[in-house]
């Protein structure tokens, strides 16, 4: 679905990916992890076409997307979730939600999308009518993500959506991301919390300073020592099962 | 001498009439901080163009009033948005996006605003025109004893309200407005929720810009139409904006009315000769109480 060759990106002249390699498959939902500052949000920048491209090349669906413009990738169905604090706050929930079915324009399939979003999402319905500034964050993030969804997209990128959230409300969002794989949608998942990233994940990337340092399937990934050893402590079984289960 | 009420209420309502065109200037003036970061310092001469638009439609084309008006609107719509496109924006790229890079669109603003007078010297000369429409068939409203309100301020009343209105429908309540609303919020999330940007920031341009013609064509058969009444028009707006708290539209449309209020009894109970004074009188009694303007809130709300 997506294929990102040898990308290189950065701002001005500043370059912070240094050829980047990286592939998700149709239905898959694959990660990218990596601490602050080693070019996780500027490879999800690259991708959606907010910073150019500086060489290599970015494949969606079988189109060389490299130097579309934000707005054109959107329309072929890439669409790009932004972090959590960025929904509109002088906007309703459901002005926002609307927002991402801008490009569309049969009724119809909106609403149908809408009830969609609320059934994934109840506690959006129950705000709808509620100023976006007044939800809590975890709110916000249901928010942006079933934004994202109301533009029907092949291809989901979310940005950190554990980010300043808590735990109990990560797990029921992150189950619900898993339920929206299993709708036919491909995602790729840019996370800092390696562990619930890799139990959601069918493959993983890790990246540092602008280069992937390790590949693998998520379930190899998680039990790999070096892995284990710089992000994660204690077992992640459980917290497996509640996701499962969720 | 006794007071009276009757010319209080008089000046109360030609100063509401007066500040519903502050109003819509101020708006226009909010609509593009809000939704592109620049202080448009060229947005007096908008009002400028557009009041010699209308003149010259009515006087050398011989349109009727009300279809000058539409006219002016439009052609200094497409003259924002050639000097937004062409000038404006080649600045504000420079910042990676669509935000003002530093000082320099300042700047770019007062020169725009010192080129546009010049260019309208050149076009029109220096000599002020009288713009005669004919309103006849506006009726003159009476209130109280015997106060009557001319055509030209009852139309400008009227086309005012009607323009805030329509503003405020279509922010709210139309696909296009939605868009225009999430592009003043932060243009990079607009992009990603595949809002043609460029577009929308021209859609801003043109519509403030034409509520500054509209502006223009509605005082001009008040007062006369001449080259540097734009610089004047902008300070009022300006303090209007900042009354009602930059960046708000509601905020100014009533700083608009608070500007024309207090300017239009200042001139009656102080001092006539004084009357441009007044409207910042206001504006520094308001931001001594409230620094960030009536409607202003600590974290920026827009649009």
């Amino acid at each position: 679905m997506l294929q990102v060759n040898k990308v290189e990106a950065g701002y001005g002249k500043l370059k912070i990916l240094r050829g980047v390699t990286m592939t998700v498959p149709q239905g898959e939902i694959v990660t990218l992890l990596g601490g602050n500052g080693t070019g996780k949000s500027t490879m999800l920048k690259a991708v959606s076409g907010l910073i150019p491209v500086m060489s290599g090349n970015i494949i969606f669906d079988g189109v060389d997307i490299s130097t579309m413009k934000p707005h054109e990738r959107m329309r072929l169905g890439l669409v790009q979730v932004t972090q959590s604090k960025e929904a509109y706050p002088a906007m309703t929930v459901e002005e926002n939600l609307m927002l991402g079915a801008y490009t569309r324009s049969d009724r119809a399939s909106i609403a149908a999308d809408l009830e969609k979003v609320y059934g994934f999402f109840p506690v959006l319905k129950e705000r709808r009518k509620q100023l976006s500034a007044t939800l809590s964050g975890g709110e916000v993030q249901m928010l942006v993500i079933g934004r994202g969804l109301m533009a029907g997209p092949k291809m989901l990128m979310l940005d950190e959506p554990s980010a300043a959230i808590a735990p109990k409300v990560v797990l029921e969002i992150f189950s619900n991301i898993n339920k929206i794989a299993k709708s036919g949608v491909t995602i790729l998942v840019v996370e800092q919390n390696v562990r619930m990233a890799l139990i959601l994940a069918n493959y993983g990337y890790i990246i540092r300073d602008g280069v992937i340092m390790m590949e693998g399937k998520a379930d190899s990934l998680i039990s790999d020592p070096a892995v284990k050893e710089s992000f994660l402590g204690g077992s992640v079984a459980d917290t497996s099962k509640k996701l499962q289960s969720g | 001498m006794g007071f009276d009420f009757n010319s209080l209420l008089a000046f109360i309502i030609f100063g509401i009439t007066i500040g519903v065109v502050y109003g819509i200037v101020a708006l226009g003036i909010s609509l593009i901080y809000s939704g592109l970061d620049i202080v448009h310092f060229a947005h007096g001469e908008m009002y400028m163009f557009g009041a010699f638009f209308g003149l010259v439609l009515v006087h050398d084309a011989g349109f009727p009033y009300p279809i000058a008006l539409v006219g002016a609107m439009v052609l200094t719509a497409l003259l924002g948005m050639f000097v937004e496109r062409v000038f404006y924006r080649r600045l504000t790229r420079a910042g990676g996006g669509y935000t003002v890079a530093g000082m320099g669109m300042i700047i770019c603003g007062f020169g725009m605003s010192v080129a546009l007078v010049n260019v309208a010297y050149f076009i029109w000369g220096a000599e002020a025109e009288p713009f005669r429409a004919n309103l006849d068939y506006i009726p003159r409203l009476e209130f109280g004893d015997g106060i009557q309100v001319p055509e030209s301020y009852v139309l400008t009343a009227i086309i005012s309200v009607v323009l805030m209105l329509a503003l405020n429908y279509f922010l709210r309540y139309t696909k296009i407005g939605l868009a225009v609303r999430a592009v003043a919020h932060n243009k990079e999330i607009a992009y990603l929720m595949g809002i043609n940007v460029p577009l929308m920031i021209s859609l801003i341009f043109g519509l403030a810009c034409a509520r500054a013609a509209a502006a223009g064509v509605l005082i001009g058969p008040m007062q006369s139409v001449q080259v540097e009444m734009g610089y004047l028009m902008l300070m009022k707006a300006f303090a209007a904006a900042v009354v009602g708290g930059f960046g708000s539209l509601p905020g100014a449309i009533v700083g608009g009315i608070m500007v024309g209020i207090f300017e239009n009894l200042g001139a009656a109970y102080i001092s006539p000769s004084h009357k441009d004074i007044y409207a910042f009188l206001l504006l520094i009694l308001v931001l001594s109480i409230r620094p960030s303007g009536l409607f202003g809130i600590e974290a920026k709300v827009k649009a």
